[in-house]
This record gives C-alpha cells, sequence and structure tokens, in this order.
C-alpha cells in the first residue's frame, strides 16, 4: 500500500515569541515492511538554524532554532511512504512469553532495536503494580507471547473507554487505568506497561492508521488523526510486532510508522522550549490518502 | 577506683595517654583503625597520640575552638534534604559536623588504596567509552545489554557523542571490612560530590593543629586539584578556556562547597539560567553579553542537563546542550552519560571485566554482588536471601525499596513479598554480603570512642594520567551498628591524614609565572551574579537607613529631659518614617519602645533592619564564591546583633548601642569592599544597588524632614538621618536652618550622603560598565543617568520643594529599572515555556 501523507500543525501564541528552540520528530522512519519514498518537512518562520538526524531509536529527528519573532509556528510535514510488511506469524506458534523474558533480559546488544532497552520502566510507563497483575491474566505458564498479548490486546479494548475529552498528554498512566479511559496513546502506555512488568519487552509506536470513511460519504480533508500503538518482541527469530490496542488489531498495512521509543517522551512529534509565548492555541490537521 | 580517679586527672601525658586508651573499646567483630586486635595502638598513629596527649584538656579545647570558628566563620554548610525555603536558601544549612580527629593512614597503605583507586578509574573509564561506543564488551557476553539499559543514567542520545562518555572526577566510597582489606562499597562517577568538604576539613584541621601537620609529615591536597584545574584545562581546545562549574543554585545541599570549589578553582559559578546557546555553542549570559563557555564541570545529574533531549522536566540544564556536545562544541566533565557506571548491577561484572580489559585482578574488590537479572545469581541470592543485603540494581523509580535492606531483619511476611518480586523482577535488584565497617577514634566527652565510618576517596584525569587525591574525607555514623547498610548520610566527617616518611613537598594552586598571562581584570560577570550583586547593596543600605533611623528616634527618646520645640514632632515624623517603610506595624498609639523593637528585630515586618539583612544574606549567599571569608563572617555578626533576646523592648539605652554596633558592622562591610573588592564589574554593581537605595532614602529623609515650615528639630534629624551633622556645624555657625541643610543633603557633590554625591557616583559607575552598542549611542541607563546629574548640578535649594525631590527619587527608581533591564535576567532568565503536547 502507498500512502500519501500531510500533517499540519500550527501553534498560535497570544504574545510574540523572540525565540524558540524546537525538536520535532514528524517524518517517518523507513522500517520493516515500510519505505519512504519522499518526505519534506517545512517550518515557517523559517529556523535560523536546522539540523537533520536520527536520534538514537532511529526516528527521524529535526532540530530548529527560531529566532525570528512570531506569533504563529507552523510546521508542515509531507511525505509518501509504501508499506508492505511481511503476515504476522500464527500466534499460537510462537516462543512461550517466559522463554522470551529471559532472551530478552540475555540479550547482547545495545542496538536501537535491541529488546534490553524496552524491558524496564521509563518515565512515562512506570511500574504500577496494578497494571502487572490485569496483564498477567493474560499470561498463563507456557502461553505463546503473540497469542497471550493479543489477548491483552483485545481486553483492552474491551475494557477501556475510548474517550479524547478524558485524558490530556500529561495524564498519568495510574489515573488513565484506574479510570479505564483514555485515547491510544494512554492504551498504548498501558499495554507496555503491563508487558514489561512481567518481563517482556515492548515499545511505543507513533504514527498513522488508514481510515475509511462511512459508505457513501466522502473523506473528509484533515479530518484524520496522528495514532499511537505498541510494538512487542516475540523473540530473535520474529522480532517486533506492532499491536493496536485501541483498534484490536495486530499491525499490518493500514498502520504508517512514524517512531519508535520507549514511551511518547522518546517520540514526541513537536517539543520545544519557547521565550514568552503567553497562552497557546494548537491546531491540527491530518491527512492519510491510499495511491494504490 | 581510687586508681582511675587519679588517672582520670592526669596531669602528665603519660597519664592522659594512658586515660584515652583504657576508655576506647572497639567494637567485636569489626577492624579498628586505631588499636589492633592485641590491644595496641597501630603504629602510624603513635606520633598523632604523642603530640595529642601532650595537650591538656583545656588546651584541646582551645585548638577544636580554632577549627569549629573556622568551620563557622568560612560559612562552611550543607543543607539538610526536605529542609527547603525558596525565601531563604540559607535557612536550612547546618554547620559542618567536623570530628576533630582524623583518619590517620600509613603512606604503605595509602599505596595501596591509591593504585586500586587510578585502576578502578581507568576501568570504569574504558567501560564507558566501549558502552557509549562500539559496544563491545555487550556483544561479546561480558556484560549483559539489560545490566546498562536499566540505569536512569543511561543516556541514549549521547550514544557515540565526543566526551560522553568521558570520567573527570571518580570517586569511591570505601569500607575496611574486619580482616583489614579495603572494599568498595559505592562507585560515585556522575557529579561526586566531597572535594571541597575534603578541603575545608583539611584547613580546619590544619589550624588546629599546625605543629602536628608539619611534623607527621601529612601529605598535601593542593597538587591534586591543580591536577584536576590542569585536566578540565586540556578538554578545550582554546589555550585560555572559560570553565564554568554548573551548580543545581543556591538550594541544593551541597551548593556551599561548589560556591567554595569555584572561588578556589578560579571557575565561574553558573546555573542553568546563566547559560544560553548561540549558534549551537554554549554561551554564559554576562552583563558584556553572550561569553563562550568551553568547559563545563558538571554538579547536576546528567539527565537534566538537556530539557530538549534528557529529562524534559529538568529546570536546572538548557535546551540544546546535548547537540552542542554531539557537535564537540563543549566539553562537560563528567560526561553527561557517566552516571551509568554507578549501578549496583555492574559491580557484580567488574572483577572479570578488570581481567579482561586491563589484565589485572581488581587491586580494591567491590563488595560481593549478585545481579538477580541472572537465572543462576537470582537462585542464589533466593537461596540465601537471610544472609543477604538486597539493594536496588538501579537508581531507579522502578523499585519500591530506595534503600538497601538486610533481609534477615524483615518479617516473614516482609521477607516473602521481596523472595516474590526478586522471583518476577529480579533485573531491579541485587544481593549483595553484608560488609562490616571498620572504626575509627572520635573524641566526645573528653574520651575517645569508637566509630563505624567509610572513606571517600578522589582520583581526577590529569594530563599525567590519573591522580588520586592522598586524603579525602571520612563519613562517620553515630550508631555502634558497624553493618555498611545501617550508614545512614554519616553524621560528622573527618580529615584523613596520609603519612608520608620523608617530608612532603609543598604545592600551592597559585600557577607558576611563565605559563599564565597577566589580567587585571575578569570581564565575564554573569548577569545573575550582577543581578545579586546589585540587590545586595540594596538590602545593606535599607537595613542601614533603617537602623539610623531606629538611632535617630532612641536619641531623642533618651535625652528628653531638654525637651526642645518640636521635639515631639520629630520624634512623631521618625516613627511615621518607620512605619512607611514597613519596619514596624502602624497603629495609634503606639509606643515608640514597641516600634523601636519591631524595626530592630521584627522578621514579620518586611521593611526592618532584621528583614532587610535577612534578603542581604539571602542574596550574599547565591554569590558566597565573590564574597571574602571577612565579608560573610559580617553577615553572621549582624544576624546574631539582630536576633532579639526576648519578648520584650530592650531598653532605649540599650537599643540605642544594639543599633550603633549593627551600624559598625555594616560600616565595616562598607570599608571591606571598598579596600578589598576589586574595580571589577562586580563591585560596580554592588556599589550602583548602594548608590541607589541610598538616594531614594535620601530623598525620602528630605521629604518628610524638610517642609517649608520645618522646625530646627526636624532639620535636626535630617541631618542625622544623612550623617552630615558635623559638617553642616562646621560650615554654618547658625543653628539648622532649611535652604543651607537641604543644599547639603541634596545638593552638594563634595558631601558623600548627598543625593548629588550617589548619582554622580551612579554616572561613573554606569560609564565604567561595558556597552553593547556600537554605534556610539548611549545605552538607557547611562542617559538617565547622565539626565539625572545634571538636574542635579543646576537646580538651586530655593527651588527644591517637595515635588521636585518626589520627581528626583522617581528618576532614580527608573535608573534602577533600566540597569535591570539592561544587565540582568529577567526572573532567573528568559521566561521559558514548553510547547504543549500533541499526540
Amino acid at each position: 500500500m502507498i500512502y500519501d501523507i500531510r500533517h499540519v500543525t500550527t501553534y498560535g501564541y497570544s504574545r510574540t515569541v523572540p525565540f524558540a528552540r524546537c525538536v520535532l520528530r514528524l517524518l517517518p522512519r523507513d522500517d520493516a515492511g515500510q519505505s519512504v519514498q519522499k518526505s519534506e518537512l517545512a517550518i515557517t518562520p523559517r529556523p535560523a538554524e536546522r539540523s537533520d538526524g536520527l536520534c538514537f531509536f532511529g526516528n527521524r529527528m529535526t532540530m530548529a532554532t527560531i529566532t525570528k519573532p512570531h506569533r504563529e509556528l507552523r510546521v508542515e510535514m509531507r511525505a509518501r511512504v509504501t508499506v508492505e510488511r511481511a503476515p504476522a506469524p500464527h500466534p499460537g506458534l510462537t516462543r512461550s512469553w517466559e522463554e522470551v523474558a529471559e532472551l530478552a533480559l540475555g540479550s547482547a546488544s545495545l542496538a536501537p532495536d535491541s529488546p534490553a532497552h524496552q524491558i524496564y520502566p521509563s518515565r512515562l510507563v512506570p511500574a504500577v503494580p496494578a497494571v502487572v497483575a490485569y496483564a498477567r491474566e493474560s499470561f498463563g505458564a507456557g502461553r505463546p507471547i503473540l497469542e497471550a498479548a493479543s489477548e491483552l490486546m483485545a481486553r483492552i479494548r474491551r475494557d477501556f473507554t475510548y474517550d479524547p475529552d478524558a485524558t490530556e498528554v500529561s495524564t498519568p498512566l495510574a489515573e488513565a487505568f484506574a479510570e479505564r479511559h483514555g485515547v491510544c496513546q494512554d492504551f498504548a502506555h498501558i499495554m507496555i506497561a503491563g508487558l514489561r512488568g512481567l518481563g517482556l519487552p515492548a515499545a511505543y509506536v507513533s504514527g498513522y492508521i488508514r481510515t475509511i470513511p462511512p459508505p457513501g460519504q466522502k473523506r473528509l480533508e484533515g479530518a484524520d488523526a496522528s495514532h499511537a500503538w505498541a510494538t512487542i518482541w516475540c523473540g530473535p527469530e520474529i522480532g517486533w510486532i506492532g499491536l493496536d490496542p485501541t483498534n484490536d488489531l495486530i499491525v499490518a498495512d493500514d498502520h504508517i510508522v512514524t517512531a519508535v521509543g520507549r514511551d511518547y517522551a522518546d517520540v514526541a512529534p513537536l517539543d520545544g522550549v519557547l521565550v514568552g509565548p503567553g497562552s497557546q492555541k494548537i491546531g491540527i490537521a491530518v491527512d492519510v490518502i491510499p495511491v494504490g | 577506683m581510687a586508681v582511675q580517679g587519679r588517672i582520670r586527672s592526669g596531669r602528665t601525658t603519660a597519664e592522659r595517654r594512658a586515660t584515652l586508651l583504657a576508655g576506647y573499646r572497639p567494637l567485636p567483630g569489626s577492624y579498628d583503625e586505631f588499636i589492633d586486635a592485641r590491644g595496641s595502638v597501630r603504629p602510624h598513629w603513635e606520633p598523632f597520640l604523642d603530640e595529642w596527649c601532650a595537650l591538656t584538656q583545656g588546651e584541646l579545647g582551645q585548638r577544636f575552638g580554632l577549627a569549629d570558628r573556622h568551620v563557622h566563620d568560612t560559612g562552611v554548610s550543607y543543607r539538610v534534604n526536605g529542609d527547603l525555603d525558596a525565601r531563604d536558601p540559607s535557612a536550612g544549612e547546618r554547620a559542618w559536623p567536623l570530628s576533630h580527629v582524623p583518619l590517620v593512614i600509613s603512606g604503605a597503605e595509602w599505596q595501596t588504596i591509591s593504585a586500586g583507586i587510578a585502576q578502578r578509574a581507568e576501568l570504569l573509564s574504558t567501560l564507558l567509552d566501549d558502552i557509549y561506543g562500539p559496544g563491545e564488551l555487550v556483544a561479546k557476553g561480558l556484560l549483559p545489554a539489560a545490566a546498562i539499559t536499566g540505569s536512569p543514567d543511561y543516556l541514549r542520545p549521547l550514544h557515540g557523542a565526543p566526551g560522553a562518555a568521558a570520567l573527570q572526577l571518580y570517586a569511591a566510597d570505601l569500607g575496611r571490612g574486619p580482616d583489614g582489606r579495603w572494599w568498595v562499597l559505592e562507585d560515585r562517577t556522575q557529579a561526586p560530590s566531597g572535594t571541597g568538604y575534603a578541603l575545608e576539613n583539611r584547613l580546619a584541621l590544619t589550624r588546629a593543629f599546625p605543629d602536628m601537620f608539619r611534623s607527621m609529615n601529612i601529605e598535601r591536597l593542593a597538587a591534586f586539584f591543580q591536577g584536576f584545574r590542569a585536566g578540565l584545562v586540556s578538554r578545550s581546545k582554546r589555550v585560555d578556556p572559560r570553565i564554568c562549574l554548573l551548580t543545581p543554585g543556591p538550594l541544593n545541599e551541597s551548593y556551599f562547597e561548589q560556591a567554595y570549589l569555584a572561588r578556589y578553582l578560579g571557575l565561574l559559578l553558573v546555573e542553568g539560567g546563566d547559560l544560553a546557546m548561540h549558534e549551537n555553542r554554549v554561551h554564559v549570559r554576562t552583563i558584556a553579553g553572550l561569553k563562550r563557555a568551553d568547559v563545563i564541570w558538571r554538579r547536576i545529574d546528567g539527565d537534566f542537563a538537556d530539557p530538549l533531549e534528557l529529562n524534559a522536566r529538568s529546570q536546572l540544564g538548557v535546551a540544546g546542550l546535548v547537540q552542542a556536545v554531539r557537535e564537540g562544541q563543549v566539553h562537560i566533565a563528567n560526561g553527561l552519560g557517566t552516571g551509568v557506571v554507578e549501578a549496583r548491577a555492574l559491580m557484580s561484572f567488574l572483577p572479570a571485566l578488570a581481567e579482561r580489559l586491563l589484565g589485572e585482578e581488581l587491586i580494591l574488590p567491590n563488595v560481593a554482588t549478585w545481579w538477580c537479572g541472572q537465572p543462576k545469581e537470582r537462585e542464589m541470592v533466593l537461596a540465601r536471601l537471610e544472609d543477604m543485603c538486597v539493594a536496588p540494581a538501579f537508581r531507579h523509580a522502578g523499585t519500591t525499596e530506595a534503600r538497601p535492606v538486610v533481609a534477615g531483619e524483615l518479617s516473614a511476611s516482609e521477607r516473602d513479598a521481596l523472595r516474590t518480586k526478586i522471583a518476577t523482577q529480579g533485573l531491579n535488584y541485587v544481593g549483595q554480603e553484608i560488609a562490616r565497617l571498620s572504626t575509627m577514634p572520635v573524641y566526645e566527652g573528653g574520651r575517645l570512642a569508637p566509630h563505624p565510618m567509610t572513606l571517600r576517596v578522589f582520583a581526577a584525569a590529569t594530563p599525567d594520567g590519573w591522580k588520586v587525591m592522598p586524603g579525602g574525607f571520612c563519613r562517620i555514623s553515630d550508631e555502634p551498628d558497624a553493618r555498611a547498610v545501617s550508614m545512614r548520610n554519616g553524621v560528622r566527617s573527618s580529615d584523613v591524614w596520609v603519612t608520608s616518611q620523608t617530608p612532603v613537598e609543598q604545592v600551592t594552586l597559585l600557577p607558576t609565572a611563565d605559563r599564565i598571562p597577566i589580567r587585571r581584570i575578569t570581564g565575564t560577570l554573569p548577569s545573575r551574579a550582577a543581578d545579586n550583586l546589585f540587590w545586595l547593596g540594596r538590602y545593606l543600605e535599607r537595613g542601614e537607613a533603617v537602623l539610623r533611623s531606629v538611632r535617630a528616634l532612641l536619641g531623642r527618646l533618651i535625652d528628653a529631659d531638654t525637651p526642645a520645640p518640636g521635639r515631639i514632632k520629630a520624634q512623631k515624623q521618625l516613627g511615621d518614617l518607620l512605619v512607611s517603610w514597613g519596619a514596624t506595624p502602624s497603629g495609634k498609639g503606639q509606643r515608640a519602645a514597641t516600634q523601636v523593637h519591631h524595626a530592630l528585630h521584627s522578621l514579620d515586618d518586611y521593611g526592618s533592619a532584621a528583614a532587610s539583612l535577612r534578603e542581604a544574606r539571602r542574596t550574599a549567599s547565591i554569590i558566597r564564591e565573590r564574597l571574602s571569608v571577612d565579608a560573610w563572617r559580617l553577615f553572621g555578626d549582624l544576624q546574631r546583633q539582630l536576633t532579639p533576646t526576648g519578648e520584650r523592648p530592650l531598653p532605649e539605652g540599650e537599643a540605642y548601642e544594639l543599633a550603633d554596633r549593627a551600624l559598625k558592622t555594616l560600616a565595616a562591610f562598607s570599608g571591606l569592599s571598598q579596600e578589598n573588592m576589586v574595580r571589577g564589574p562586580g563591585w560596580r554593581f554592588l556599589d550602583i544597588g548602594r548608590r541607589i537605595e541610598r538616594g531614594i532614602a535620601t530623598c525620602r529623609f528630605a521629604r518628610q524632614f524638610a517642609e517649608p515650615d520645618a522646625s530646627s528639630e526636624s532639620l535636626d534629624a535630617l541631618l542625622d538621618l544623612t550623617d552630615s551633622q558635623i559638617t553642616y556645624r562646621s560650615r554654618y555657625m547658625i543653628g539648622a536652618s532649611l535652604l543651607p541643610v537641604l543644599d547639603l543633603v541634596m545638593l552638594d557633590p563634595y558631601n558623600p550622603r548627598s543625593f548629588a554625591f550617589q548619582v554622580d557616583r551612579l554616572d561613573a559607575e554606569i560609564k565604567a560598565l561595558p556597552s553593547l552598542t556600537e554605534s556610539g549611542m548611549l545605552e538607557e541607563p547611562r542617559r538617565l543617568a547622565l539626565r539625572l546629574a545634571a538636574d542635579c548640578r543646576t537646580v538651586e535649594a530655593d527651588r527644591l520643594d517637595r515635588a521636585r525631590i518626589l520627581l528626583f527619587e522617581q528618576s532614580l527608581m527608573g535608573l534602577s529599572g533600566a540597569v535591570a533591564d539592561r544587565y540582568f535576567l529577567q526572573n532567573g532568565g528568559p521566561e521559558r515555556s514548553r510547547l504543549t503536547g500533541i499526540a
């Protein structure tokens, strides 16, 4: 599947901002089963300094310093991405989860995709005993990892309410868990916390999902959204498999990966330090258009 | 009993020795540093004991007094955690608890420690280079990746960045086991503290026992610091690099130490807010604009150094620092990523790594450690749990146990819970052997008693390789429990004396003449320091004005038997002045004595002398590295003087004397700053602060007392307040009369207390400050100062009504604002905020 993606973010400030230093992680990465044909990131006002590179995890990262006084910051990302993932393995035929945990613990790699990076609590995914206990229900002794993890994903989809007004980026995981509601980011974090609590490697993925308008309706421009899910390591043979607890889906060709990290903080699309902005108003418009 | 009684009152050296030894009982099962197993004094302590016993009880007391006064006078302090008060950074500070008996270590034994520390520093350095570089140790299976990735100090953004893993200063906490061997209890690679305290302990004890110090050939510390500094310099490509010490700020528990070291080593003390990024280079915001920082010795955790790429919640660092490090634009010591090897999980791998990387056995072993992330080790720890100390494997929020616990001391249910956690979350735990510490003598209640202790030792990377500080820093427990796990932060500290067989070489930190370019003014005054110096000047002067008013009021109350006409009114005016300054509460019928009591002592009245001088002390504590020891001492004196002795107001005579004494102390501070401070920008900001405050106070005095129909009593008070009484009398044979008084107090440019004099000084000081404009145009502060000076020169006394004086006062306030806008950080730095996140 080939996608054209357009992601426009605008920040309006109530006061003039004379200086901003930002880090942007909006350009999609090349990934297993995914290649980026072309991509560009336009920043207005034009940064005085800009450098494009890769972060530790191999995500594309742009550092920009804006010294021109401005009341609005506009960032527009455009990309064409081809997604063609290998079919997921049969869940019942994957290694037992205990085996996977020991393999991860004994990993002899510090490479960005090593499972060793994804077994410990991280800033936004702390160890919450209640979450681990919830996850454990799906992990009977000797159960194949992908089978157990898929069940956990299905349970999150069933037990939690999707509610964009219930949480914010800063809502702690434990709170979203206790209330059983949240958005894709919360569900991904909760799933990762449960898996890591069992010693299993699980990472956070930011990206997009293809949406299909209801029958008979036209696709609304800018109505798509960015998305987030989890990816789990199933052993050295299979590697990482994406699981989307918001939709109860094993990630295939409808998902486009932007970045992978330990949690949202590693992959935040736009972060920065500003001088004197007063209040901020954010506008986001996303289009994910399948082109063939 | 009779015999003991005689010995106790011993008069001779031999008797005192016998008393000391008779009372000293080492703890069973522990090594004692002072007495061997047979009960004899260890030979390297003999010279110390001889000298000690040669002193009478009284003489010892005097020596201790010298050391304690040194500690007190230099303001050596540390902050007790959880005792923070943002309004007064010096509030939670405790005087440094110095134990007067040093730890004596023989030169021969020290060689082993020193070699062991240097070896360990080298090993950890090599390990760090590999972790942030090729990762071969992990790839070859010598170290599980998970033993590294579990550390919150493993900073992935620094992977491959130059200098990210560079270890400049390493510290280890050592303990000595019952068999006499030294063990490493903890490694400190992040931002080790304690070098400054070691130096301070040394200075204090040297003061107490100078003769002992010479005769015992104690190794000196200065060469170590010289090497450390040379190491920092060598990290920069520039010949004369600007080196900063990055502090978390005055609320940090070891801020004193940081300020002290900055001064001792000649570094610029900066906070994150002082730093700014420009073209991916780090700069210090100074009064002369941005100045490049070449090397930063950080005392903040690496994770806090950059809110953009590291911990987003940090307020201590500067956004973009990691990028500058990556591009090799700045060197940070220790490298930002170095904290990772502090993890206990790594300790279990060090013996094997030493053999592999250095081809050597560890000279100083670490305490036996098993990381429960490995199946075999986990089983072993679970099997022997009762004999183990269990500790978090990493500095991590992931574990509930913040501190090591002795599993054998837990209740059965607690132990079961711990067992489950180790079984399911083994990667977060290590099991460690329960280490026992040795004891050393502490002098208390006239006798020596053994106390458990740990020893912190330091190694610095110098251009000539690792250099180990010959000495260090002892932490002494007050508990008789000698197990290392019971050691909290240590309640007392002591100096460490390494004895040498031969006289030691004298080294000072004064550099040799041929290497150092001569410089007269250090140009870089950080804006924050300028800000604080300015306010220090203002608060000091404000306190002085209150004290003068109080003294003037008391003088009139005491002298009440000659009631001149207008006396009562002048008294009332003085009282009103104190009320309008917020020095004393308003309210009719307040007795003068109560008003005076408030104005002198009350910390609740923001305008009182005590409150102003508390603020002065607070500001001074933030720039302590810029004040001399003598100056700092005066703040202690002032605080003591203004602390009330009781609830009830003092009798007028005593209060008068108190105000008088406090004014003398303030005069001493002025004298010190006039005579001892270099006329650099720092001094100028202190002076600008004082002049502005004095000018404002003079205007207020004049408006209050120089009304058109002012009585000679009121004018007399004005002359008192402005310290112009004598000048007036020598010029005019008549009593106080309006126009001559006004001219002398407001307009006379030759009277150092006059308004005009302050304005002239201000113009001169501001003119001497660096300018940012290249167009030749005047900057705002100078423009205002010039205009005010011209107005002052051209106006005549008979045109000087209250409205005109008020205008002068307001101009001065405007000037104060212009100085702040131009030279200071606003609100401690640019107002920063973050982009709100989006999903």
